[in-house]
């Protein structure tokens, strides 16, 4: 297996997206928020004169939001819309060293929303994300 | 016309490059059952594409290889190397024409006959079809040297993509810009980037333009959605199309089409009556729908009239009560044109039965809603029996918005500036503020205006509204407006907007965000959620305005509004605004100026003309203001007009001066008020409806029917049905000239012959169009006279 990907940490635990998925990363400098948005929109910014929509990855995953945010955020393009991912630090680009796997006892409840399953890296065993599932955030749980 | 005839060559040109290999391939194999088809359907399209415009040589051409090979497909004929020759010839022939078409040329004369002949079987003479050939090469050589295609064809998405880019480069612009000012003075950097920046603009603005379309295409649907409805509902109705070359963004013509098709909808089955009511009131059984597009700086403005029933002001009144919209006493105090209004409202529909044209009180509400998000907005008037118009006033594109930028709670947020009325400050001497349970309410200009703190509205902060604050007054509909206070207000500037992720849009109170100047990303407002969220609904918007209206009745009064413009006299005038019904332009040719007096042309009616003086010259255009007395109406030219005022001074009479009611005093200098009292007694007089004069002709022929028929159309005429009596001008051909009718004010003779036409002289040829249009116009003249 030669798939590459981000990988990143939230709450202690290391996650990843696909680096096929990520455009770039970023350090994200000011955040303008967006009032009455939901909670895990943290808001806007700029990247190189165009304007993203920030994702707090905690209160996505509906955490407790981080007392010190990471600086560096992976950007990632859905549906023609750019998000940059507030995660709590990027970690590493890396070379999965298996198939993408179910794991084994489940994700838990807020990761099982996100959760595309698991892979293994050099780092150990990373819980690889749905971008998807995560930027719809916790709303679309339900439906 | 000049699109479709551009259609005409481009298709032609393509279809004569797809075919080039085929001919030649033809040539080489004449058997070849596939090639042959292709050259076929060639020379078909060509005749068929012939019948539309007005190019009978072409078409003959085209028909008679389409004739030979059809029966070389039919196998009644093998074909020999002549005939492949003779209709390589016709098809270089069809080539040099288009040529010339597309360079508007005359078409080279002389030879089709010849070429014609050629195709017969029975022609021996092949040398003759060789030098003919040569000679068509020939003229080839030296005529077909612009033969690039002017035009390509792209798929939209590719536009979409540069236009994007190129949203993308004033956006990377702007920061670079930025970078550099904080950069500090750098020579060496600011001549490029000068370039690099009036290099953008350029780009911009012809990306821009390529996104432009003409309102045409939306227009093209609506001639058959006009005739499907009609037909449907068993009325007879005439549209008639105005300004269909104005240019807008393609995607707002996208936008467009639904609310279009629903007022038009409306129109036919609400406004428009049955033939037999229209007769009964005294109009022509036909109704007429006519649309209009104008562009007055970056806006355009759509009218859709009618002239049905006009809308009922007491019905509308009674279902607006009866949906809960408002009570008897609010209604009882609503001049009518505000009711008017109360059709956007959710809920009204007013057709007695609800048929399946136009639903049940869905519409004209998801109408309005829908032109206010492209930042347009919708009004209606109406004359009782008369008809209805709307006006519809819509951007140029929805890609870039002029907008307010303010800041609320410590953010920036910009404001589409369609909606902005007015803006003032608080501490303002004119603004009162009070509250009245939880709303905030100010006191501005009389009117008793909702007032809502925008840092409130959007969570950031308290409902504080006063004095430190700036009001933006916003406007939702005619008569509905409501404040903002914000903290500081920034500036206005045309924003590139971006839309929103999902989960933000989610929110419903923002319309997109941009990125300004500075590199800060700032949301733009949806007003009309803004306003739905904080309750100023319709209902609420309505009671706000009613009883202002009442209460201050007494004040009002004592103003008057008066529009004031210069006359051609050079001295300042004003009228009384509730006489001008509308404002027009017309070109100078419209007005007939005699002794007797003035007339203009206004549309399909002839108005008398006043505000002219003896011997003053008139620009290109004329502009003036209709006035009408509810049952008359009347046009009056002025040279400049001015603004609406509101009238404090009382007016000095004037009694020594007839037609004024006297001087005012306004700005410092003498305001001559007119006295519209002694205008329409003196003038009014019902305007003359312009009568398209009719046209008979000869109804058996297919010629008359498919070549003359629209030619006579367009040069103004209507054609005289079989049995109509006493038609205004009668067009006969050489063969049925001694028939031609007695009874016609008017006839004109076609010969089929150019030298029969000339040796009698009393006639044209059916192929001189300038001479017939010119023979046409002559009657039509003299007809008006």
């Amino acid at each position: 297996m030669s798939a590459l990907y981000v990988v990143f940490e939230v709450d202690g635990r290391l996650a990843a997206f696909d680096a096929a998925d990520v455009q770039s990363v970023i350090e994200i400098e000011d955040i303008y928020p967006v009032p009455q948005s939901p909670a895990w929109v943290a808001g806007l910014t700029a990247m190189r004169s165009q304007s993203l929509t920030v994702i707090d990855c905690r209160l996505a995953l509906e955490l407790p939001a981080a007392e010190t945010p990471g600086e560096r955020a992976p950007v990632v393009k859905v549906d023609g819309h750019q998000y940059a991912i507030m995660v709590d630090a990027v970690d590493d680009v890396l070379e999965a060293r298996s198939d993408v796997l179910p794991v084994p006892g489940g994700f838990g409840a807020g990761w099982k929303r996100i959760g595309k399953g698991m892979i293994e890296t050099e780092r150990g065993p990373v819980l690889l994300v749905d971008i998807d599932a995560l930027i719809a955030g916790p709303c679309a749980k339900a439906a | 016309m000049d699109d479709l005839l551009a259609d005409f060559v481009a298709e032609s040109r393509e279809m004569l490059e797809a075919i080039g290999g085929e001919i030649v391939a033809w040539e080489a194999e004449p058997g070849d059952r596939a090639r042959l088809d292709a050259i076929f359907r060639f020379v078909h399209t060509v005749k068929g594409n012939c019948g539309f415009f007005d190019f009978p040589r072409l078409e003959k051409l085209s028909h008679a290889a389409e004739g030979a090979l059809a029966e070389v497909r039919a196998e009644r004929r093998t074909p020999d190397s002549r005939l492949v020759n003779a209709v390589l010839a016709i098809i270089d022939r069809i080539t040099l024409m288009v040529d010339a078409i597309e360079a508007g040329e005359e078409l080279p004369e002389g030879g089709d006959d010849f070429l014609i002949a050629a195709l017969e079987p029975d022609t021996s003479d092949t040398g003759e079809t060789v030098a003919m050939q040569a000679a068509t090469t020939q003229a080839r050589s030296t005529g077909g040297n612009n033969a690039a295609p002017r035009t390509i064809r792209l798929p939209v998405e590719l536009l979409d993509r540069v236009m994007s880019g190129v949203s993308d480069m004033v956006l990377a612009r702007n920061d670079l810009a930025r970078r550099l000012r904080e950069a500090g003075a750098e020579p060496t950097l600011d001549g490029p980037f000068e370039r690099l920046n009036g290099i953008l603009n350029d780009v911009r603005e012809a990306v821009t333009k390529m996104r432009m379309q003409r309102i045409e295409m939306l227009y093209n649907a609506l001639p058959r959605l006009v005739r499907d409805l009609s037909a449907e509902l068993g009325k007879q109705v005439m549209i008639d199309l105005d300004g269909g070359d104005v240019e807008l963004d393609r995607e707002m013509i996208e936008m467009m089409r639904d609310p279009m098709t629903h007022i038009i909808r409306n129109a036919i089955d609400h406004g428009i009556e049955s033939p037999a009511d229209r007769l009964q009131s005294g109009k022509r059984e036909i109704g007429l729908l006519s649309i209009s597009a104008r562009q007055s700086g970056n806006r355009i403005t759509i009218t859709v009239s009618d002239d049905g029933a006009g809308l009922d002001c007491a019905k509308i009144g009674q279902k607006a009560v009866a949906a809960g919209l408002l009570s008897d006493t609010e209604l009882a105090a609503m001049p009518d044109d505000q009711v008017f209004e109360l059709i956007f409202e959710p809920g009204l529909s007013t057709a007695e039965e609800v048929s399946s044209v136009s639903g049940r009180g869905v519409g004209m509400d998801v109408v309005r809603a829908n032109i206010e998000r492209v930042g347009g907005s919708i009004t209606v008037t109406s004359n009782k029996g008369e008809g209805t118009q709307f006006h519809l006033q819509i951007p140029l594109t929805l890609s870039i918005i002029s907008a307010l930028t303010v800041s609320a709670g410590g953010q920036r947020f910009a404001i589409p500036q369609s909606y902005v009325e007015e803006i003032v400050h608080g501490g303002a001497r004119a603004i009162e503020f009070s509250q009245v349970g939880e709303t905030r309410l100010m006191t501005f200009r009389e009117r008793r205006t909702p007032c809502i703190s925008l840092a409130h509205a959007l969570g950031l902060g308290a409902n504080e509204v006063g004095q430190k604050q700036k009001l933006v007054l916003l406007r939702l509909g005619p008569s509905q407006l409501f404040a903002v206070a914000v903290d500081t207000i920034h500036d206005q500037e045309d924003l590139v907007v971006k839309p929103l992720a999902p989960a933000v849009m989610q929110t419903g109170i923002y319309a997109g965000t941009t990125l300004l100047d500075d590199g800060h990303p700032v949301l733009m407002l949806d007003v009309p959620t803004l306003a739905q969220r904080n309750g100023l609904n319709a209902e609420a918007r309505t009671r706000a305005t009613v009883p202002n209206a009442n209460g201050n009745k007494s004040e009002a009064d004592k103003t008057r509004k008066v529009m004031t413009f210069t006359g051609f006299d050079g001295r300042r005038k004003a009228i009384g605004m509730e006489l001008v019904v509308r404002i027009d332009q017309v070109a100078a040719e419209a007005v007939d100026r005699s002794e007797s007096g003035d007339k203009v042309v206004v549309g399909d009616t002839i108005y008398t003309l006043l505000g002219l003086e003896p011997g003053c010259k008139l620009g290109e255009t004329v502009r003036l203001l209709r006035l009408s007395d509810s049952q008359s109406e009347l046009s009056y030219a002025v040279a400049e007009l001015e603004e609406s005022v509101d009238l404090v001074e009382a007016i000095k009479p004037t009694p020594e001066e007839p037609g004024l009611e006297g001087v005012v005093l306004h700005g410092g200098q003498p305001l001559r008020v007119i006295d519209g009292f002694a205008l329409f007694a003196r003038h009014a007089c019902q305007p003359v409806q312009l009568d398209r004069p009719s046209c008979r002709i000869p109804g058996d022929d297919d010629w008359a029917s498919r070549m003359l028929q629209p030619l006579i159309q367009a040069a103004g005429y209507r054609i005289a049905g079989e049995d109509e009596e006493g038609a205004d001008i009668v067009i006969a051909m050489d063969s049925h000239a001694e028939t031609a009718a007695s009874d016609a004010a008017a006839c004109i003779r076609l010969y089929s012959d150019p030298d029969e036409a000339a040796r009698k002289g009393d006639g044209v040829y059916r192929y001189d169009r300038t001479g017939l249009v010119d023979a046409l116009r002559r009657a039509r003249q003299e007809k008006v006279a």
